[in-house]
């Protein structure tokens, strides 16, 4: 009777696990993924364009007939550009809508509030943040950053400072990480080159006035001052700096140096003003086709919006890694082939179809992505080129691309 | 470091103190007479700013003319509050205005926030090169800030000290129990009250957005400077908080060269422990105001 009892609940056990097991296998034709842009709050010129991108690309993947026999389906939530509003958004993605990977996040504050959680329910997190901190809190590599951090903003000021013949450069930086992220960078990369810095101030936020810091940089008389900041901070030191009649050049980070910086002080102040901005990879064949669809969608020009591209790329990768893994690879699995698909050595792709069509033939495939090169370094950080643009008569003009190694 | 640094430390300090002063006045008259910290405040020097900014928009008006407007706009807005609001909770523990203030203010940066969106916004006003003085740089801009916010606080002390308005409010201040008993109205002074703090208010917005940025922000982010400057100064004395305002901006501003500019503000709070370790009621205040 004993043996029987146990056949019967044996069986019964059998029974229940199939259940579950239909489930997997229904769900295991899809491919979940969650968008979690800035549709609104300081993002909002951008969360759109984001979402939008990563739906074209679902959309290709799925015309191409999905990745590793899966379709990709996709949800969208709007993170507000705040770190609360987004944790709550990351939840219902995982738990409501048991998403597979979470792609879009903008701001760094937000990426470091939800990396946590994609972490803890171990799915793939891709961010365009530029905090360095996000490099190292990354413990499990889950984790895939397709901006340039800001230690490689400060290296590209590093690059463009020697390139225009700069001598005696000062920092003046917001003191967040962001700020201080990209003058060490240039303070670490410049030194490197042998160079010294004259002089260095932090300054706090929200002040009405930022006077007595911009004393101190002039007093080491720089023949450059490298900001790390944001654009109001930036508007009324330089509205000060020009009242107070120096006559020092200017590296800004693209974000600060602006049209809307143009448009508050006045194409005198802002003459000669070098901003720095990442670009996308423009001359490639995956951003030219990207663009067109882009433009066909939004009735804009993707150049008007570089985190779109990264967004795209986000989606094409992540289902290259996919194609590459098979069918029926867990995350884990599809994770472990992100750095493959996307860097050399292999056949470089500029298309989905191109590259499934490659990985059918048991090819090695390269991914060049429309916003850069997309070559993941041990911390899964990609380096776009970086576009240096010098204001003049009030409009910002592309002087220069350089790229950095790092 | 030489002395003409110095010299240029102290002019900053002094500017950035006139232009805290004006916000601190405003919270000190509220303090004396209403007995409550109006948290409010900020958000009443955001809403002046941006009504100068409105009419500069719509209007394409000069600053000065744009100012004036938004000091009777804001002026209303600061009456219509008492009336509605803090009139209400007159008699109340001080905890309930305090806490009803701060939420005004989160509704008046949230209204702003949803209207005007969070952009930075600046005063169409042009950009005149610094005087310099053999090093010494005087901003024409600063001296326009500077002697408006000193001709400001000039009318409202003469208002305080030399009127039979200000003599009610004094005496409001003192009891309001004997000034009732003494055949007061309190109503119509209150609102005249309320009107000359919105306006004062509306003035440091504006001030505040020539030397800075215009955000929904600005004004809840400079509160606690002028809450500062009204504790030192002696809570409900406008002198105090006037003299509070610059004393703790000209040392915040001669710290740089010891401190460097990330930890100023500390200097500027140690002062403010140390004077109130001497003088508890602060430096003119008297002590029956701070129960």
């Amino acid at each position: 009777m004993q043996r029987r009892n146990f056949v019967k609940l044996g069986g019964a056990a059998a029974a229940l696990q199939c259940l579950p097991s239909i489930g997997f296998s229904q769900q295991g034709d899809v491919f979940r993924i969650g968008s979690l842009t800035p549709i609104t709050g300081a993002g909002s010129p951008y969360g759109p364009g984001m979402q939008q991108a990563i739906r074209l690309a679902v959309d290709e993947v799925n015309a191409a007939g999905g990745a590793g026999g899966r379709k990709l389906e996709l949800f969208t939530e709007d993170d507000q550009t705040k770190p609360d509003a987004a944790v709550l958004a990351a939840k219902k993605l995982i738990e409501v809508n048991k998403v597979q990977a979470v792609l879009g996040t903008w701001a760094s504050g937000v990426t470091l509030a939800v990396m946590p959680l994609t972490d803890a329910a171990g799915l793939i997190q891709m961010n365009v943040s530029g905090a360095p901190a996000i490099s190292t809190l990354d413990t499990k590599d889950l984790v895939w950053r397709f901006q340039a951090t800001n230690d490689r903003f400060g290296a590209a000021f590093a690059e463009i400072c020697t390139k225009r013949g700069f001598k005696r450069p000062a920092t003046m930086a917001f003191n967040n990480a962001s700020g201080l992220g990209n003058v060490e960078g240039f303070t670490k990369a410049w030194e490197k080159r042998g160079g010294k810095v004259a002089a260095h101030v932090t300054y706090e936020p929200s002040r009405p006035s930022y006077r007595s810091e911009l004393q101190k940089i002039l007093a080491a008389k720089p023949d450059v001052i490298v900001m790390g900041s944001y654009l109001p901070d930036t508007t009324i030191i330089l509205r000060e700096w020009f009242q107070a009649g120096a006559d020092n050049k200017w590296v800004i980070p693209g974000w600060a140096a602006n049209p809307d910086l143009v448009k508050a002080l006045g194409a005198e102040v802002c003459e000669g003003i070098i901003s720095v901005e990442t670009v996308s990879n423009e001359k490639s064949t995956s951003y030219a086709q990207f663009d067109a669809a882009f433009t066909k969608a939004t009735g804009k020009p993707v150049s008007t919006n570089i985190y779109a591209a990264m967004a795209y790329d986000m989606v094409i990768s992540l289902a290259l890694a996919m194609e590459a893994a098979g069918p029926k690879a867990t995350v884990e699995q599809i994770n472990a082939k992100l750095r493959e698909v996307s860097n050399a050595p292999g056949t470089a792709v500029y298309s989905f179809a191109d590259g499934k069509a490659q990985l059918g033939k048991k090819a090695k495939v390269n991914y060049e992505g429309a916003s850069s090169k997309l070559d993941f370094d041990k911390f899964g950080d990609a380096t776009p080129d970086f576009g240096v643009f010098v204001i003049e008569k009030g409009q910002l003009v592309r002087r220069d691309v350089v790229s950095i190694t790092m | 470091m030489t002395w003409i640094d110095f010299v240029n430390l102290l002019i900053n300090g002094l500017i950035e103190g006139l232009v805290v002063a004006l916000p601190a006045l405003a919270m000190t008259l509220v303090m004396g007479v209403n007995r409550f910290p109006n948290a409010a405040t900020g958000d009443m020097l955001t809403t002046g700013a941006y009504a100068a900014v409105a009419v500069q928009l719509l209007g394409g008006w000069p600053l000065w003319a744009a100012a004036l407007i938004s000091m009777v706009v804001t002026a209303l807005v600061s009456a219509g509050s008492y009336t509605l609001i803090f009139r209400k909770l007159a008699g109340r523990p001080m905890v309930s205005s305090m806490l009803a203030a701060i939420g005004l203010g989160f509704l008046l940066r949230s209204l702003i926030g949803f209207f005007a969106g969070h952009d930075q916004r600046t005063f169409d006003l042009p950009l005149v090169r610094a005087w310099n003085f053999g090093g010494i740089r005087i901003l024409p801009t600063d001296l326009a800030i500077a002697a408006v916010a000193a001709v400001s606080l000039a009318v409202v002390f003469v208002l305080i000290y030399r009127t039979s308005f200000g003599r009610q409010l004094r005496a409001v201040a003192d009891s309001a129990d004997l000034a009732r008993a003494s055949g007061i109205r309190a109503n119509g002074l209150m609102l005249s009250l309320w009107l000359l703090v919105g306006a004062l208010s509306s003035l440091g917005g504006v001030l505040l957005g020539m030397k800075a940025v215009v955000s929904p922000e600005m004004g809840w982010e400079s509160l606690i400077p002028a809450f500062a400057a009204m504790v030192l100064g002696g809570i409900g004395s406008p002198v105090g908080a006037v003299l509070g305002a610059l004393l703790l901006c000209v040392a915040q501003e001669l710290a740089v060269p010891l401190m460097g500019p990330s930890y100023k503000l500390v200097l500027s709070f140690v002062v403010l422990a140390l004077v109130l370790l001497v003088r508890p009621a602060g430096i003119m205040g008297r002590v029956q105001l701070v129960r």
